[in-house]
């Protein structure tokens, strides 16, 4: 393993590592545009040039391995003054609309230029060289003028998607970017574009002028999309989610999420949450408080043993499941949780990057604790025969399945906890506010088995709760004991009664996540690299 | 820092004189006021106070020539102010070279505290100040005023411009010169495709 000195610090790290990964490890910053840590190295901005001892020229960082006894310099005069023109360059037909620009704020060319810039235009506005702005691809708007022609968007399709749908054209000075005849991205990873531009080129069209970046708060979270469980940032403010961003997970989705997983922050300020606790008396609703709710379902299931049935919801965190599992347990009825048989496709693939067939985030949570027993269908039979008297359902799935609405109708108490309003919750009949993932601290387990921490970004809406409260409260009711009263102590509980998750906490989950011994999971969590279409 | 102790002295030992002396200068002041014209206070709703052209009353949204705002919706404004008084919802321009501008530009005149940050963090002249500072309304909704009552120019004119960046007039309709240059002299619409 060669080892290198980097201002003054020495490293030791695996050969073939560059010196900007290297750099980076000892938390030392090189300006860069051009190198992703998750895309080819190609070495265009010039950006990141480093004075290397004994080399007759600066290097650059990003396509120069480390080799050992390699003395490098990032800040001597020399690189100082090579990052300083190399931006100058790179500023000199930028048309600096940053009031206009969505990058502003998280935008390379501005915190480089005050890191290493600060230099005086040599260049009036006007004479800068014009090019294309305010050019609608689709979910993404190009804007040929403030690009830097670092190529990172045209790698990002032909390493990851293999859609090669941007090229440069022209030469010199007037090289822009583009896609043919101005056709619009259509697969299903466009969002990344927007957030591999370094600069405000490629933005996207979703969140254009909606807010500015500095506004919002950050919350690393897990996506709810499918059973692949990408990392992400929420991005929030007051309340309400302004949009979701990939985390970077080397294990899962690398610097990659789609487009469908982005749209999931849509769902959450939606008008037809449900915000309060209701119950069917005489034919129609009225709203009641939680506390009078949940001592209704409490009442429903006291002593009535065989005759309930729980379903649980592959929507719901690992703790919701544990504390629904525990409340099954003590009442004495059935689990279930197979609706639309979500088992079955929760390791396939709907295309090859990320998406997966299965659109539940714990799935594999839902299997690791042993939920489904006999299965729905089995379910339903004795619902037909009237012999559940009380059905309590973590999410309305079972309420939309066509076939189940006959058998249903049998039942004399169902209770459900929701989070969207639907039709369907009128064939319960009582309703409990649930919070949504963003609402929620708790724990996803993906596809992989791998364990995920989701946290809570802002306050429930209304009255609704997390689910696993909701069962723990009702659990507390029946005489039964939940000692939790956060996710972190129900995630205890749940590591000390599951055996696959024995000596797990949040505290050993990290930023991450944790990968449990995986029966079947091997297949790399990422097709990026390797499947391209 | 040192604390410096001063002791007062409560006895009422220095005897009638600064009554008299006090008294003596309300005299002066009323007899100045009756006979010498010279009063210090104004009749205030038919006579106005002057104020100097950096005074910062109530807000101004400025024009382009076509009558719409000069607000970019960048947002500097509200991100600097204080009293987080500004609320700006934004909204697309066909123009390119604009791209962006204010469909909501809320200031609560009841939580500002006119301290002219916002004009100073202005990139586009857009917001200047007035002098008017006689404002007054019968429910607080009324005081949270919005983008067409803060691009009324009347006002402007009616008290005159207040704190604003140099000497710029803000009654006069504004142009990009760089881009009217560009127009006129090259022929170049900023925004078009140059192919070729």
């Amino acid at each position: 393993m060669p080892k290198c000195t980097i201002n003054g610090r020495e490293i030791e790290v695996p050969a073939g590592t560059t010196v900007i990964q290297a750099a980076l490890e000892l938390g030392i910053h090189i300006p860069h545009f051009c190198w992703h840590p998750d895309l080819a190295v190609d070495g265009n901005c010039r950006m990141c040039l480093v004075e290397v001892e004994k080399a007759p020229k600066l290097q650059i960082a990003c396509n120069t391995a480390v080799t050992d006894g390699m003395v490098v310099h990032t800040e001597s005069e020399k690189a100082a003054q090579a990052h300083r023109t190399t931006l100058e360059f790179l500023l000199v037909n930028h048309p600096i609309d940053c009031p206009v620009c969505d990058q502003a704020g998280e935008c390379y060319l501005q915190d480089q230029y005050m890191d290493h810039g600060l230099h005086e235009s040599k260049v009036e506005p006007e004479e800068k060289v014009r090019k294309r702005k305010v050019v609608d691809l689709g979910p993404i708007m190009l804007d040929a003028e403030r690009c830097v022609l670092c190529s990172r968007c045209i790698r990002f399709e032909r390493e990851v998607t293999g859609t090669n749908s941007f090229e440069f054209v022209n030469r010199g000075d007037h090289t822009q970017i583009a896609t043919f005849q101005d056709r619009p991205i259509e697969h299903n990873y466009a969002g990344n574009l927007a957030d591999v531009c370094p600069v405000g080129a490629l933005l996207s069209h979703d969140f254009r002028f909606k807010m500015r970046v500095w506004f919002l708060e950050e919350t690393a979270s897990v996506c709810p999309g499918c059973s692949t469980g990408c990392n992400v940032t929420i991005d929030h403010r007051d309340g309400e989610a302004h949009r979701l961003r990939p985390r970077r997970n080397v294990e899962v989705n690398k610097s990659w999420m789609c487009d469908v997983g982005r749209q999931e922050y849509r769902e959450i300020g939606l008008d037809t949450r449900v915000t309060g606790a209701r119950v069917r008396r005489g034919g129609h609703w009225e709203g009641t408080s939680l506390d009078d709710a949940l001592d209704v379902v409490a009442s429903w299931l006291r002593g009535q043993g065989a005759a309930t049935a729980f379903v649980a919801t592959p929507q719901g965190t690992n703790e919701d499941l544990f504390a629904f599992r525990t409340l099954a347990d003590l009442v004495g009825g059935r689990l279930e949780f197979r609706v639309g048989d979500p088992q079955d496709k929760v390791r396939v693939r709907e295309d090859n990057v990320l998406l997966r067939a299965d659109r539940n985030p714990n799935t594999q949570g839902c299997l690791d604790q042993e939920l489904g027993r006999t299965g729905v269908a089995a379910l339903l039979a004795d619902c037909a025969a009237g012999r559940v008297e009380t059905l309590v359902l973590q999410g309305p799935e079972l309420l939309r399945l066509p076939d189940a609405v006959e058998p249903l109708s049998r039942v004399a108490h169902i209770a459900v906890m929701a989070t969207h309003e639907g039709p369907e919750l009128d064939r319960a009949h009582l309703v409990l506010p649930a919070a949504v993932w963003a609402e929620v601290d708790g724990s996803f387990t993906n596809f992989q088995r791998r364990v995920q921490r989701i946290r809570r970004a802002f306050a429930a809406a209304g009255d609704a709760q997390p689910r696993w409260q909701m069962a723990a409260r009702l659990v507390q009711r029946l005489g039964g004991s939940f000692p939790a009263v956060s996710a972190r102590e129900a995630f205890a509980l749940l590591a000390a009664a599951v055996p696959g998750y024995a000596g797990l906490s949040y505290g050993a989950l990290g930023a991450t996540g944790r990968a449990l011994g995986a029966p079947g999971a091997t297949e790399a969590a990422s097709g990026a690299s390797a499947g391209a279409r | 820092m040192a604390t410096r102790v001063v002791t007062v002295d409560r006895n009422l030992r220095t005897g009638p004189m600064p009554i008299v002396r006090g008294m003596a200068l309300t005299f002066k002041n009323m007899l100045a006021t009756w006979f010498g014209g010279k009063a210090s206070t104004v009749q205030f709703p038919e006579e106005k106070r002057k104020t100097s052209g950096r005074y910062r009353g109530v807000h101004i949204l400025t024009q382009r020539m076509d009558g719409t705002p000069k607000c970019v919706a960048c947002y500097m404004c509200a991100t600097v102010c204080p009293a987080e008084c500004i609320y700006i919802e934004s909204g697309e321009r066909p123009e390119k070279d604009i791209e962006k501008y204010p469909t909501r530009f809320e200031i609560d005149l009841l939580r500002c505290v006119y301290c002219g940050f916002c004009v100073d963090a202005c990139p586009e002249e857009a917001i200047v100040m007035s002098r008017e500072n006689d404002l007054v309304g019968t429910t607080r909704a009324e005081l949270i005023i919005d983008r067409d009552r803060l691009m009324d120019r009347n006002k402007l004119i009616e008290h005159g411009p207040g704190y604003r960046p140099e000497e710029h007039d803000v009654r006069r309709p504004v142009r990009i010169a760089a881009l009217e240059r560009l127009r006129k002299e090259h022929g170049i619409v900023p925004g078009m495709p140059q192919r070729g």
